[in-house]
């Protein structure tokens, strides 16, 4: 199963870093005496052109990274640090499953977020730093002088090592994933494969993400449809699937219940986790019912008002729901309701129902009464 | 198909957009050669205009009978009548000036008449036949009146006709039975030869001071020197030691010390002569001269070293000895020593701020080598800091390595009498007796000498100026940053320069870092690849 990881940008940053880090490193080398290949004097200059290239695409990168909240990716955690590394030194080799699993607003596990804050904030600083200064103030008649290169020069020249053996361990952990060049391929297309139990995993806390979002909209007393709308097509996009065509499928794959629901009242669709939670046997002893039998007579006003509600064009959530299944004991859910339309017209109600955990949902109870 | 057509948009062409944006070939070092150069302050050859103001053969007080050479400086003087005034200030005249050597507070007298070197030593007690390359008739000895306007030496300087000529031993006076009408009638600025006639021939012989004053000069190719070229600029050595009322820019170190009145390549060439900006930089701590003349002594070989303690040895008759090298120069004359000649000579580099120390002859010796004259400089001698305007930068020099008498009591250097016309006169050329013939010259200089003499090895630092090559034999970026023993500049050590030097402990770190990295990923890999051909990795 393929699930979309990496943006556009984020992909053109990488590999742009690749080609400039890589030439970088040749030509500073070259610099540094080991070998002769371009020429001292053009290696000088492409290093110089490099640099700055490097530095613009560095603006662009920390540009990006704050405006659409990626740097959160970076925060460090020592939480499964510690399993992390014991995945790497033994559960790899006797096929153990990831300890963290790639999620997209968990993209990287926490010695991934350790190297990479790292690399950001420390090395890659560093050498910039210290690379100008090699450049621009070795010159005693500018206003800013350094009194030698030695310092300049061994950072710089440590850094690079440090970046060459980043760079090994860097392309071969990518072979550590679902299969060994799924991870490059992702950065390429942006569709990493993952097997299902961690895609459907990383759906449910996109999921997750989104409903915690829209209870702290609705918390804001603003109109929240439009935030709604908008919240769901991203999700959307973020897990890969495409509007409506797709939208029922990865709920169908996921652990949520959906569920479609005519202006009539009438169940059209349910899915196979909705009979589940509902603990039917199949489908067929609900499509074609009427909704009033997913609740307790004392619930169902407020299904009746939400449904009406749906119907005139608002997106509803409920924080949690008791549900009545087949058996007539209850369960409890969120639900997220919106309204199913066919050619622009509303000619029912579709959503999906997420079930809570039942210590929650008595600590709420036992709060209503 | 979309898709994987964007990706190849984004991914491939963009990556291969910046690898042809950073990579792209500077074409600056093409521009250099094949673009005009731009100068300041300089009329090109091709739009000069030589147009002869005073036609000195239609002047009647040159057409008379000359009895004397000082008669032609008084014709002279009766139409240029206060140049005399100009010319007994000058250096030429002098051969003294007083100057603040670096690093000492006073002023001292510095010149040919009283500074020592390590070719001839010094003219005291040799003043006859060193005076020779005086503007001046009659310098013999100490008596000599440096007021009298009539012994000025016009014609060595002015004349075009090309037949003046001093003579050897006469001091200063010129060669009997010259045509002084034909001569005076010629006069006009000085040309090469001119000023070539000492400045090339200074030491004794063509080229053996500066190694790049050379009397092939006078007619040589581009690749020799690229401004006097004769099938290029031709220029005259007035063109850069621009003068005012005979006063010569340029003065060198090896007698002169302050950092001023100096000829220098900025004044036509600016700060900022090259396209490129890196190259540009340079100069805040290279000069030149560095790069541009990558060696001297490129159409004679220049004197290197002059080993003045094997002087004296004789053949079995009693004569002297000439030996000479594969290549025709003097390697041994009984009355100098042991020489070694050497041509296209790579300089040696130091750092120098234009300011420079000389050994007095009242000054001890400290250290050995003797360093003749110092040149002050160093690489923390920069930016706000810096001893001088210009700062230290990277030079070209001539090293002369000398060995010459010094009295070991008072630990000086001496002064011997070298020259004299006679036998028993105790010079050295004609008496081969160091002892008499320093006793003589200390006692000429009015300076005491203890009666025991040894030699000692001096240096003599000579800043290189001349023979600039074309651009295209510059040295290049390699020529210093390499960490091979052909560096140029490979001992000039206290800095750090990129391609030549490493810290030996990070670049040790760093490869075996690396190495454990690879060796890591080895055995990681190797042991992953192992279990699963095993089938010991179940796929789930």
């Amino acid at each position: 199963m393929k699930v979309y990881i990496y943006k556009v940008f984020e992909r053109f940053w990488h590999w742009t870093q690749v080609t400039l880090i890589i030439i970088l490193a040749i030509t500073g080398f070259e610099i540094h005496g080991y070998y002769e290949l371009f020429g001292y004097r053009e290696a000088v200059m492409i290093h110089d052109r490099t640099a700055w290239a490097f530095l613009i695409l560095i603006v662009f990168a920390i540009f990006w990274h704050f405006t659409t909240g990626e740097w959160k990716q970076y925060i460090p955690t020592l939480k499964l640090v510690k399993e992390q590394i014991n995945y790497y030194i033994t559960g790899i080799f006797s096929g153990a499953e990831h300890p963290t699993n790639k999620l997209v607003y968990n993209k990287f596990n926490p010695l991934q977020r350790i190297i990479y804050l790292g690399l950001k904030v420390l090395v890659i600083p560093v050498m910039v730093i210290s690379g100008f200064a090699y450049m621009y103030f070795n010159y005693p008649n500018e206003t800013y002088q350094l009194g030698s290169l030695d310092l300049v020069a061994a950072i710089h020249t440590f850094g690079a090592f440090f970046l060459i053996v980043f760079i090994i361990a860097h392309v071969y952990l990518t072979t550590t994933g679902h299969k060994p060049l799924s991870s490059i391929k992702a950065m390429i297309t942006g569709w990493e494969e993952m097997d299902e139990k961690e895609a459907r995993e990383m759906i449910v806390s996109e999921m997750e993400y989104s409903l915690q979002e829209t209870k702290r909209n609705f918390l804001s007393e603003k109109d929240s449809s439009d935030f709604l709308d908008k919240a769901l097509e991203e999700t959307e996009e973020k897990i890969g699937v495409k509007k409506e065509n797709k939208f029922r499928d990865v709920i169908a794959n996921s652990g949520a219940g959906y569920f479609k629901i005519g202006a009539d009242g009438l169940f059209v669709e349910v899915n196979r986790a909705w009979v589940n939670l509902y603990k039917y046997e199949s489908c067929d002893e609900i499509i074609g019912e009427h909704y009033s039998l997913s609740r307790s007579e004392r619930a169902i006003t407020q299904l009746d008002e939400t449904i009406a509600k749906v119907m005139k064009g608002e997106t509803v959530e409920h924080g949690l729901v008791i549900r009545k299944c087949k058996d007539g004991s209850v369960g409890y859910h969120t639900i997220t309701m919106t309204p199913w339309k066919q050619d622009e017209k509303i000619v029912g109600v579709e959503g999906f129902i997420l079930d809570v955990d039942s210590s929650q949902a008595a600590k709420m109870e036992w709060e209503n009464n | 198909m979309k898709r994987k057509l964007f990706v190849v948009l984004v991914l491939v062409v963009s990556q291969f957009a910046v690898a042809m944006l950073v990579m792209q070939l500077n074409p600056t070092l093409e521009q250099d050669q094949s673009e005009e150069i731009d100068v300041v302050n300089y009329i090109m050859k091709a739009d000069q205009i030589d147009r002869m103001v005073a036609d000195h053969s239609k002047f009647e007080i040159l057409q008379q009978e000359f009895e004397t050479p000082q008669a032609v400086t008084l014709a002279c003087l009766s139409c240029h009548t206060e140049r005399h005034h100009e010319i007994m200030a000058n250096n030429h005249w002098t051969w003294d000036r007083n100057e603040k050597l670096a690093l000492r507070d006073s002023v001292v007298s510095v010149g040919k008449k009283n500074i020592l070197n390590n070719f001839c030593i010094g003219i005291n007690g040799s003043e006859k036949t060193c005076s020779r390359c005086h503007i001046g008739y009659g310098w013999e000895d100490k008596s000599f009146d440096f007021t009298d306007k009539g012994n000025i030496d016009c014609l060595v300087c002015h004349d075009q006709s090309g037949t003046y000529k001093k003579a050897k031993g006469k001091a200063g006076y010129p060669e009997e039975g010259l045509d002084l009408n034909l001569i005076s009638q010629s006069v006009g600025s000085p040309k090469r030869e001119n000023c070539g006639i000492c400045h090339y021939w200074g030491g004794g012989g063509n080229n053996v001071k500066h190694g790049d004053l050379d009397e092939a000069m006078n007619s040589c190719s581009r690749e020799v020197d690229v401004h006097m070229a004769i099938d290029g600029e031709d220029m005259s050595c007035i063109a850069c030691h621009t003068t005012e009322n005979h006063v010569i820019t340029g003065k060198v170190y090896a007698l002169s010390s302050e950092d001023k009145n100096r000829v220098t390549c900025v004044q036509c060439h600016t700060e900022t002569p090259h396209t490129d900006k890196l190259l540009n930089q340079h100069f805040e701590r290279i000069a030149c001269q560095t790069c541009h003349i990558p060696e001297y002594a490129k159409a004679n070989a220049t004197k290197m070293v002059w080993d003045w303690s094997t002087a004296g040895r004789l053949d079995a008759e009693g004569n002297t000895i000439h030996e000479s090298d594969a290549d025709g120069n003097h390697n041994y004359l009984s009355i100098k020593g042991t020489f070694v000649y050497d041509d296209h000579v790579k300089p040696e580099y130091f750092w120098f701020n234009g300011l420079a120390d000389h050994l007095l002859i009242t000054d001890s010796i400290e250290s050995i080598p003797v360093q003749i004259n110092t040149l002050e400089g160093s690489y923390n001698d920069k930016g706000k800091d810096c001893a001088t305007e210009s700062c230290s930068k990277i030079w070209p020099i001539k090293v002369h390595r000398g060995k010459q008498p010094y009295d070991v009591v008072s630990k000086k250097l001496v002064q011997p009498k070298l020259w004299s016309p006679n036998k028993g006169d105790s010079a050295y050329w004609t008496d081969f007796d160091w002892d008499n013939s320093i006793e003589a010259g200390m006692k000429y200089t009015g300076l005491p000498y203890s009666g025991e003499y040894d030699f000692v090895e001096t240096e003599m630092y000579w800043p290189l100026n001349h023979q600039v090559a074309p651009a295209e034999n510059s040295l290049t970026c390699t020529s210093c940053h390499s960490s091979s023993p052909d560096s140029r500049l490979a001992n000039l050590n206290g800095f750090y320069l990129p391609g030549r030097d490493r810290f030996a402990m990070i670049d040790y770190l760093g490869i075996i870092l690396i190495l454990l990295t690879l060796g890591g990923v080895a055995i990681h890999g190797g042991i992953r690849v192992i279990l699963r051909k095993n089938c010991l990795h179940d796929k789930k």
